[in-house]
């Protein structure tokens, strides 16, 4: 029996020992080979269509030569930056950028989680399902329709707007020629067309929160309002600070086609952003160079934006991006 | 312009409208200006009669989408011997346009969008200069001879030709003033020859429609257009503009006719003679204005001529939607359109091509007088019979896109001169009457489009960005009231001080470069 155990021993050991010898790395490989596989697609996929088109940003500090490529053209170093900068409009584009960005998180960002806990209180199934298929639809329309819808709706001459304000009383108003109203209308636009789908993930959060606490809200005599308050809201926090923090990244990134379709000289005040610049000068030029000098900067602010909100959140609260 | 020609309005999916091509001085009425330039060289052609392929990346058009099997093609290789391979973009041309560069594929043949796309490119070394191949076009080289204008506005910056010029198919571009000509003569009201009778006539329209805006236009669409439109009616330009009578280039938007003309848009605007949202007023909504009965007078491409009067006859057989001639906005001055009827697209020849010389030998066909008869009129006996003199399609055929749509003339790659005469003998009355009288009132010359080198392109599209913005800006504030007119003195200090003579500096340097090449060896 022992000498059984002792060849069983060895046998072990020489078993063990190749891992022991080819390091850490291999024996992990060893061990979750199938998993590796696994992951593998995805990693090509995020070195091939991620990662190496990043070196093509060196063309943001050359004079861009299609024909010649990409190596061949000329260094220019920080010509298209300078170009940008001191553009007499930079400081007006800057600041629209940034105000519509702003006005969208600020009232585009809270719709969605105020319209998934309604729809949470609601009772009956069949009017919660309703409403939800209704509220995805706007998503699914293309910006170019929408622009139009909105300019049409929102005309003097003839538009629905118009003439149910008339109806009252007012009006006409020129909606679409007032710069004051040009952000109101931008951004209610994006509520109505994405505010359904953007509950998709809060419901989903919803439902993963215990019933027992609301039971156990109940045993203490919570009032609706109060489990809103304590269970519902706590439960979806996380997710609520995740999005708001995405959110905040993409404060810039505002959709070009809608704002450049919504808007016209009258309203360029506040409706010239950074995009619909890039896009005017761009038709003149054709110039990648300069575009994406411009793209860059953009994704440098963003970046700072996203990793201060990152930052504060995991001050302030546990939940963060990482 | 030309830029926003060739991104706006295919957005606004207008583009069949703009797909024309460049206009000489020709008479699109007169088949005498069917000179042929071309004639002695033709034995170049028969010897070229060797049977070749080419590939070739052309527009595709969503109204006569690419066939194969369009006899058109057919009819090219009888004369030429070559069959073109051709790729059609699967997105946007442009876009297919620098991939193919990127990547360094290039077909033999490419279609261009426009002169600054072949310009750059060609500068950047991927096409064909074609002034080095001159020998082997000899009936292109008596072609620029004929047409000097439209080669010259042909050239690079450095005085190289990438793109092949066309003339002819440009007229579709042009642009008119149109009224509706039963209710003018319903009210008793005299077509007006100058803005200050337009204004009484809108006036007196209004009185009697109080729900209409008699003058509506889609200005917010095409708002370069709609600029140089009005701009030319007032004796100035829209942006940096060539007075030829001067010789100097100067810029419209400061001047007091423009000034006046300013004033005018805000006296239609506070009488509500054009619609108060005339900025943002979308195609649709514009034609359903002018189809209602809502507006009575507009502005736009020639063509709607037909389309309006096609849609609304059949149920209100009084329609009439007529040719207007263009009043004249200063006390005396002339009664102008703008020169619109120019084509910027064109084949180009790649630099990496091994076919070069018989491309060239290919290409030289289309500007014979072969090469033109077959570009617009097709194959005598199958599409058009000759009775004496005259060339006339076959009764078959009747309308120009069903006419393009069975033959595949005149689409993308099978053209570069025609001859305008075979459109217009199968347009309306209505609308051949329009193109009648549009000539009586074209300026004396084209407007310059010099290529610039790539720093004056720097200025042109930072500092020209900068001032056109203010300066749309500004016409919306002056003509809404957001601004006072009396403001004006300030504005002119604003935009001068965004760069004016720059920008002028910059297009006397590039039209002076270009005056200065001589256009052949002989």
């Amino acid at each position: 029996m022992a000498q059984t155990s002792v060849v069983q021993d060895n046998l072990r050991k020489e078993m063990k020992d190749p891992y022991r010898r080819q390091g850490r790395l291999l024996r992990t490989w060893n061990h979750n080979k199938t998993l590796w596989l696994l992951f593998l697609p995805c990693l090509l996929y995020y070195l091939i269509f991620r990662y190496a088109p990043m070196f093509g940003l060196v063309i943001t500090f050359k004079d861009y030569n299609l024909f010649k490529g990409i190596w061949a053209s000329d260094w220019v170093g920080l010509k298209y930056y300078r170009m940008f900068f001191e553009n007499p409009d930079f400081w007006p584009l800057m600041k629209n950028t940034l105000l519509l960005g702003l006005y969208k998180l600020v009232f585009g960002f809270p719709a969605p989680v105020i319209l998934a806990i309604l729809l949470n209180e609601v009772r009956k199934a069949a009017f919660k399902k309703f409403v939800q298929t209704v509220s995805y639809l706007p998503h699914f329309i293309s910006n170019v329709i929408v622009a139009s819808m909105v300019i049409m709706f929102l005309s003097p001459t003839g538009g629905l707007i118009n003439n149910l304000l008339g109806t009252f009383g007012i009006g006409p108003v020129n909606f679409m020629n007032e710069p004051g109203m040009f952000r109101g209308i931008y951004v209610l636009s994006e509520i109505w067309q994405h505010i359904g789908w953007e509950t998709i993930i809060y419901l989903a959060a919803l439902t993963a929160i215990d019933p027992q606490l609301y039971e156990a809200a109940d045993m203490d005599g919570a009032s609706r309002m109060r489990k809103i308050w304590h269970v519902t809201l706590p439960g979806i926090s996380p997710a609520i600070v995740i999005t708001l923090i995405l959110n905040i990244g993409k404060v810039l990134e505002i959709g070009f086609e809608k704002v450049f379709l919504m808007q016209n000289p009258a309203i360029y005040d506040t409706a010239d952003i950074i995009s619909t610049y890039v896009y005017r000068v761009g038709m003149e030029q054709g110039n990648f160079s300069y575009g994406a000098s411009i793209d860059l900067f953009m994704g440098i602010i963003s970046l700072i934006f996203i990793y201060s909100a990152n930052y504060i959140s995991r001050r302030v609260s546990e939940t963060s991006l990482w | 312009m030309n830029k926003w020609k060739s991104v706006m309005l295919p957005l606004a999916a207008a583009a069949i409208l703009v797909s024309g091509c460049s206009g000489g001085n020709n008479n699109p009425a007169s088949p005498a200006a069917t000179a042929a330039p071309g004639g002695e060289a033709s034995p170049a052609t028969s010897e070229a009669k060797q049977a070749h392929t080419f590939t070739a990346l052309l527009d595709n058009n969503a109204t006569f989408p690419y066939s194969k099997d369009w006899p058109v093609w057919g009819w090219i290789k009888d004369q030429t011997g070559v069959t073109l391979e051709v790729q059609t973009p699967s997105g946007k041309l442009a876009e297919a346009l620098n991939l193919a560069v990127a990547s360094n594929a290039l077909p033999d043949l490419m279609y261009m969008p426009n002169r600054k796309e072949s310009n750059k490119f060609g500068q950047q070394g991927a096409l064909v200069d074609l002034m080095e191949y001159m020998d082997k076009l000899p009936n292109l080289t008596a072609w620029m001879k004929q047409y000097p204008d439209e080669a010259k506005a042909a050239l690079s910056a450095d005085g190289k030709m990438y793109m092949f010029p066309n003339q002819g198919f440009g007229e579709t571009n042009r642009m008119i003033w149109m009224y509706r000509q039963d209710v003018f003569e319903k009210e008793g009201i005299q077509a007006p020859k100058t803005y200050d009778e337009l204004h009484t006539a809108l006036k007196t329209l209004k009185a009697k429609y109080p729900d209409s805006y008699p003058l509506s236009l889609r200005y917010g669409q095409i708002p370069d257009e709609m600029n140089t439109n009005m701009t030319v009616n007032y004796g100035t330009g829209e942006g940096a503009y060539y007075d030829f009578d001067a010789k100097e280039w100067r810029y419209g938007p400061t001047e007091d006719s423009y000034k006046e003309m300013v004033g005018m848009w805000k006296q239609f605007y506070d009488e509500g003679l054009i619609p108060p949202d005339f900025l943002s007023l979308q195609t649709k909504q514009w034609q359903d204005m002018v189809s209602t009965g809502k507006s009575f007078v507009t502005v736009d491409y020639i063509s709607r001529v037909d389309f309006f009067n096609n849609a609304m006859r059949k149920e209100n057989p009084e329609f009439n939607m007529q040719f207007l001639a263009p009043p004249a906005g200063l006390e005396g001055g002339k009664q102008l359109n703008p020169y619109f009827h120019y084509m910027e697209g064109g084949l180009t020849v790649a630099s990496t091509s091994k076919n070069i010389e018989d491309i060239m030998n290919y290409m030289d066909f289309f500007y014979s007088e072969d090469g033109r008869t077959l570009s617009s009129w097709g194959v005598e006996g199958e599409t058009y019979v000759k009775e004496g003199d005259t060339i006339k399609f076959k009764p078959e055929f009747t309308d120009v896109i069903e006419m393009r749509k069975a033959t595949g003339l005149q689409t993308s790659g099978t053209y570069t001169w025609i001859d305008f005469n075979a459109h217009l003998s199968l347009f309306s009355d209505d609308l051949k009457h329009a193109y009648e009288e549009a000539v009586k009132y074209d300026p004396a010359n084209m407007q310059p489009r010099p290529a610039f080198t790539e720093k004056e392109n720097e200025v042109i599209s930072i500092t020209g960005q900068a001032i056109k913005k203010h300066r749309d800006e500004s016409f919306a504030k002056f003509v809404t009231g957001s601004r006072k007119l009396a403001d004006w003195d300030k504005y002119v200090e604003e935009i001068n001080n965004l760069g004016v003579d720059k920008l002028l500096a910059t297009y006397k340097e590039a039209y002076d470069r270009v005056q200065n090449i001589q256009l052949s060896s002989n």
